[in-house]
Formats: C-alpha cells, structure tokens, sequence
C-alpha cells in the first residue's frame, strides 16, 4: 500500500517537474505560431477618416526628465550628434519662450516660464513642408501624419526653411556613426535626408503607442485621434483650455499643450 | 500524507516557475530589439510568386510594395494564390533566412542597390 502511493507520488511529480522544465526551457511554447503582425487598422484606409493628435499636459511634465526623449531616439535610431549644426532632434525639450514665441498672453506666471517644454513635429493639417518638399518626399498621409518618404528625399531642405518649428533635422553625415544602442525595430537614415518624427506610424501598424507617450512615468502625453468624438485626446480638448504653437500661421498642428 | 503535500507544492512551484518565465518572455517581446523572424507574417513558408518571376521582377515587386505601403497604407499584398503577406522587406528575410541570399547574386551581376543604407541587412542582424 505504501509502496503504491509512493511509486504514484513520484510519477505525478516527475510529470510535474517535466511540464515545469519543458515549459522553461520553450519545449512547449507558450504559442505554436509566431504573431502576425499584420496591420491592425484597415488594409484599405480611407483619407481623412482618422487625425492622430497629442496633447502634452506640460503641468505634469518633469523638468530635467529626458525618459521620453531617450525612448524615441533609441527606438527610431536618431543619431546623436553634439554639434549644433549636426544635431538630429524628432523629440526636446525647451522653454516656454522658445516653445511660444508668438503667444499673446502678458506677464506669464514664472513657474510656467520655469517649466520645460516638450516639442515634436505638430503634424500640421495645413503642413507647410509639404507644399514646400519638391519630390512629394514628405505629404500628408491618409490618417493625418505628416510622413517622411526617406526614399524620395533628394536633401534639399526646403521642407527646413517652411517648417516654423523647426522640427525637422537633416543629416549632413552619416547617421549611422553616431547610433550607440542600436534598435532594430527601426531603420536607420543615410546622409543627405532630411528626419523628423514620425508620430511612431511604426508602432502604430502594430497596434502600440507612440514610444514616448509609453516612456512616459506621468502620464504627460495622451495620443489620440481628433475625428473621433469620443477619444481621450477629444475629451480632454474638451475638459481644458490648450494652446497649440504659432496657431495664427494658420498650420493646425495636431500638437496641443495645455499650459 | 506527506508525499502528497510534496506533490502539491512541487506542482504549484512548477506552474509559478512557468508562469514567471512567462512573464519574462512577454517582456522579450515588448523591447525593441527583435529578431527579423518575429516580424514576418505567419504566411512566409511559400514566396509570393514562382522563383523564375521573383528572380526577374523582385524589384519592381520591391518598388510597388514600398510606394504602396509608405505612401497610401495598403501594407497586404495578396499573391495570385490568394495568400497573403505584410509588404516588407522582413517578409522576405524571414523566408530567405540564409544571410548571403541578397548579396551573391547582386555580387555576381554588380548591382549596388541602396536598401541596407538604411534598412538594416540580413549581414549586420544577430
């Protein structure tokens, strides 16, 4: 009787210890078949239907926090170069002077003008550096990004001088010496193009959030789309006063701050 | 009794120590360092069209694929078969595994195209 329990004992535990060690070893994995990563949104999309937007809740933002910026430049592959004229932004911070040059309001609380501010590419809907861009390298896509066509751009620059936030950088060396902790969920640019962000359309296809607004601990930014009444960007434009930067070039960025 | 309660234990420390790895294995995903073979579609055992077309026309298919996907969003390609595939370049790779595939050929008829300027090539991938 003993003997019995015993010899069930040990072929239940070396089952047990078999699935454990199976499972931890990825003998038996935890899904036969890799995930496609087909696109998550219409195969066919219709322009217009969809606007991505951000709102950037600059009370919440940290001032010396650069968790945002480090993830989307790690993330696209954003070269780092020290130099001024050499420097690849898509993500930075500046201050409230710099941020909204044009802005009316007078006498401004210091705190605000103490506070950092984060800037990107505004994805305009009236975008300048498209008009600008002779080979159509950058245009509106269908669900309002304005997209860099890498393989177009012949480094003109002309998107550079239309853009009034200067969100756009250009590569006047190879990129690629100057990438330290490679991705390689991204490519890389070459010298003579013209980057900027891309409001992480990569990510997007997959079904993720912007790269910055996931690194981010406070909860700063929201991403969202404006056609679409009932989306948290639309309900918080509705809850809050923003500002958006330069408003009266008439651009329309998809960018809002609220101050 | 007692072996019972082994038994148990033993069982619950595996299904912890699966559920654990588990967890570690999500957490692999998510980074973005991710290997060419968990980006391809699931369709990649077969290629989009017979070898004797692809060895003739695979950059047109190329051209289309990129100006179709980058510029207007239709990222399916659906071949003649009916089967259908993500338009990347990862589709390809992910099939054409052997890491030289690109390169012998393009070698011996001494075209230079400029993909891996900025994609990143089979050559340079772990």
């Amino acid at each position: 009787m003993m003997n019995q329990q015993r010899r069930e004992f040990i072929k239940k535990t070396a089952f047990g210890v078999l699935a454990g060690l199976g499972a931890a070893s990825g003998l038996v994995p935890a899904f036969s078949l890799e995930k496609t990563v087909l696109p998550v949104w219409d195969e066919n999309p219709v322009a217009g239907k969809i606007r991505w937007g951000m709102l950037i809740d600059t009370r919440k933002c940290k001032k010396d926090c650069q968790l945002c910026v480090s993830a989307c430049h790690h993330e696209h592959n954003v070269p780092h170069f020290t130099t001024r004229k050499d420097e690849i932004k898509w993500i930075w911070k500046n201050s409230y002077k710099n941020v909204f040059p044009t802005a009316t309001d007078q006498f401004v609380t210091s705190e605000v003008l103490n506070r950092s501010f984060l800037v990107l590419c505004n994805h305009c809907a009236d975008a300048p550096c498209t008009r600008a861009c002779p080979t159509e390298a950058t245009f509106k896509r269908w669900d309002g990004i304005v997209a860099m066509d890498y393989h177009r751009c012949i480094g003109c620059r002309f998107c550079m001088a239309a853009c009034p936030y200067g969100s756009r950088s250009f590569n006047w060396q190879d990129p690629r010496t100057a990438i330290h902790d490679p991705s390689l969920a991204y490519p890389t640019r070459e010298q003579g193009v013209v980057e900027k962000c891309n409001f992480c359309s990569d990510r997007l296809i997959k079904g993720l959030q912007p790269a910055c607004l996931e690194a981010c601990p406070e909860q700063v930014l929201t991403f969202g789309d404006l056609n679409d009444p009932q989306s948290d960007i639309r309900m918080l434009l509705e809850t809050n006063v923003t500002m958006q930067r330069k408003p009266e070039l008439g651009t329309k960025p998809s960018v809002f701050y609220i101050i | 009794m007692k072996s019972s309660k082994l038994f148990w234990t033993i069982t619950v420390l595996s299904f912890v120590l699966f559920g654990v790895f588990n967890l570690f294995r999500q957490g692999e995903a998510e980074t973005p360092r991710r290997s060419f073979s968990a980006l391809v579609a699931i369709d990649s055992t077969k290629c989009i069209a017979p070898a004797d077309s692809m060895r003739a026309n695979h950059m047109q298919v190329l051209y289309k694929w990129r100006n179709s996907s980058v510029r207007t969003g239709h990222r399916v390609h659906v071949a003649a078969n009916g089967s259908r595939f993500e338009k990347s370049l990862n589709t390809c790779l992910g099939c054409h595994d052997n890491k030289l595939f690109c390169f012998n050929c393009h070698m011996y008829a001494n075209v230079k195209p400029k993909c891996w300027n900025c994609h990143l090539s089979p050559k340079e991938t772990p």
